[in-house]
């Protein structure tokens, strides 16, 4: 089948688990985020041309890459920082509203960032997020519920959002987290 | 296997809303990455995390269920969730390796 | 009189059926176990962690080495095909701590030691007691902030020292894990760090004093719950991580000072019970 004919079957390839580095300008406060394999980020204060850096957070994440089952087709997807899920935060923001919209039909809206700041790295592609979509709803394989993902041009400001990329922080802490945590008591409803 | 079955013979309590479910199988993983490389839809996801981005991971890969195991409390916010996008949230006081070899014993199998 | 063929579980008895490789420890494996642990997180390890067991995990940090050695487990099992590095590797064969690799994940792993026929070994809960004189043994260690690859090895060399001491096991255990979770506090919080210890018949002190961005609040940071940061705070370097909590449960007495762009400085005081 030749490869733009084919209604694209895409599976995760080249799976390498590495980490999210959150740095912010101690002058401008502007986020700047990258992967990398490295374990160790540095830990002081480093000049780069205008900004200084400080490392505020280093998460476990993955990359991979697609490949279509059924033509052998292959996309990479370096510029993937990760998948956010809206929770609705700010009622005026672009997502919120879908959000509002969509959740009555069991559709979930993500976001899909690359990595920032936006203007120095390349941003997911509308094909590109396309292809993200197609992939994880196949891979749900529910009539019931989908999922939808935008483009983080629709997000007005990340350091804004409550919500969180999806990556693993904190796996090196030692603290037992939230026993002071309220436990909700339980529901009693539903089937 | 239905979910309710499961619910009712390991004696597990319902944190959210319920609904009726198919578990397919089980994946036990605190990293979400993992769940996000690993996981197949309609598995019981058994874990110790608690915090909000659970929910948008199971909703991504389509969980059947969320387990949360050794008793750790689930924060009202992330029940609130739950709720929001149908995530069902359940939680025992057991550890991971008591439920698997109970849900194990009532015959769920892997995918 | 019954025949009581009690077969007890060993770490090898345990690889065959993972049908797991040996990373480290060849020797090692008819080595009992009192209990099977599944956990990608350290903070379990260290608090529900039982002494004598085996660690069934995907999560393969040095880390996850250390933590384990801290609460005594004998073995580490890597699932989902996770491989241990160099680091890990030789950590674990500094300290006699068994190393397996398999491509199982947690659900099948957990099945299959379930159906294993065989007992766990039960965990001693009788503690020799300290019956000689010690003179006072007094140590002090330099800790390297940033340093995760040997983040961990001075409460590791700590523990070993006081167990050749011949204090009680609970109680070194209890010390290498506060020890450990104040180092790893510099580690990842400061530029740098000392730890003394000093080490008597009637008490056990460990002091850490570091030259870190400091903890603006410490009456909230010793608080459980103080765990999850404010983006501001994270900023700032503080956040989870902390361990103030864990050691305070740990120790018999805490006391920590801090002052913000200056450092901490952390006193611990550990009783010798007679």
């Amino acid at each position: 089948m030749k490869a733009r004919e084919c209604n694209h079957n895409w599976r995760m390839i080249h799976v390498a688990y590495g980490y999210i580095i959150t740095e912010k300008c101690s002058k401008c406060e502007i986020i700047s985020t990258y992967f990398t394999f490295e374990d160790r980020p540095p830990l002081e204060e480093y000049r780069e041309g205008d900004h200084y850096w400080n490392v505020v957070e280093s998460a476990q994440s993955f990359r991979f890459d697609f490949k279509c089952a059924s033509c052998g087709q292959t996309e990479k997807f370096e510029e993937l920082m990760g998948l956010l899920m809206c929770i609705g935060c700010d009622k005026k923001c672009e997502v919120a509203k879908l959000q509002e919209i969509l959740e009555k039909e069991k559709t979930w809206v993500y976001v899909a960032f690359g990595f920032l700041p936006k203007a120095s790295h390349k941003q997911l592609s509308a094909e590109k997020i396309a292809m993200l979509e197609d992939f994880f709803n196949r891979r749900r394989n529910s009539a019931d519920s989908r999922i939808k993902i935008v483009s983080q041009e629709l997000v007005a400001d990340y350091s804004l959002c409550y919500g969180k990329v999806i990556k693993d922080v904190n796996m090196l802490s030692l603290t037992v987290p939230e026993e002071g945590a309220k436990q909700s008591t339980s529901h009693s409803g539903g089937k | 296997m239905k979910l309710q079955e499961i619910i009712e013979k390991l004696n597990l309590q319902v944190l959210t809303k319920s609904e009726a479910k198919n578990v397919q199988g089980v994946f036990i993983s605190d990293l979400l990455s993992d769940v996000m490389t690993s996981a197949n839809a309609g598995d019981l996801w058994l874990t110790v995390q608690t915090h909000h981005n659970i929910i948008a991971v199971a909703n991504l890969v389509n969980i059947a269920a969320i387990v949360v195991t050794h008793g750790k409390k689930v924060p009202e916010e992330t029940i609130t969730l739950g709720n929001r996008y149908h995530v069902i949230i359940l939680s025992t006081p057991k550890t991971i390796f008591e439920i698997a070899s109970s849900l194990n014993a009532i015959g769920l199998k892997s995918q | 009189m019954p025949d009581i063929n009690l077969r007890l579980l060993t770490v090898h008895r345990i690889k065959e059926a993972l049908q797991a490789q040996v990373a480290v420890g060849e020797n090692l494996l008819d080595t009992h176990i009192t209990g099977i642990y599944a956990s990608d997180l350290m903070s379990d390890i260290l608090a529900y962690g039982k002494t004598g067991s085996i660690l069934l995990t995907g999560m393969n940090s040095i880390q996850t080495a250390v933590s384990s050695y801290m609460a005594e487990f004998k073995a580490i099992v890597f699932l989902r095909g996770k491989k241990p590095t160099e680091d890990i590797l030789k950590f674990a064969q500094g300290k006699g701590l068994i190393l397996l690799t398999t491509r199982t994940d947690m659900y099948e792993a957990c099945i299959k030691i379930a159906q294993i026929d065989g007992q766990l070994l039960p965990g001693s809960e009788t503690a020799p007691s300290l019956d000689k004189e010690i003179d006072v043994a007094m140590h002090r260690f330099n800790i390297e902030g940033g340093d995760f690859t040997t983040a961990g090895m001075i409460s590791t060399e700590i523990k070993e020292i006081l167990n050749s001491i011949g204090y009680e096991p609970k109680l070194v255990r209890r010390v290498a894990i506060s020890t450990y979770e104040g180092e790893m506090n510099v580690v990842m919080h400061a530029q740098k760090g000392i730890v003394t210890v000093k080490a008597s018949d009637e008490e056990i002190l460990v002091n850490l004093d570091d030259e870190g961005k400091g903890i603006p609040d410490v009456e909230k940071a010793m608080q459980e719950g103080f765990t999850t940061a404010t983006e501001e705070q994270r900023a700032l370097g503080f956040g989870s991580g902390m361990g103030l909590p864990n050691m305070k449960k740990n120790a018999d007495i805490l006391h920590v000072t801090s002052e913000v762009g200056k450092g901490t400085h952390v006193a611990m005081k550990f009783i010798v019970k007679k």
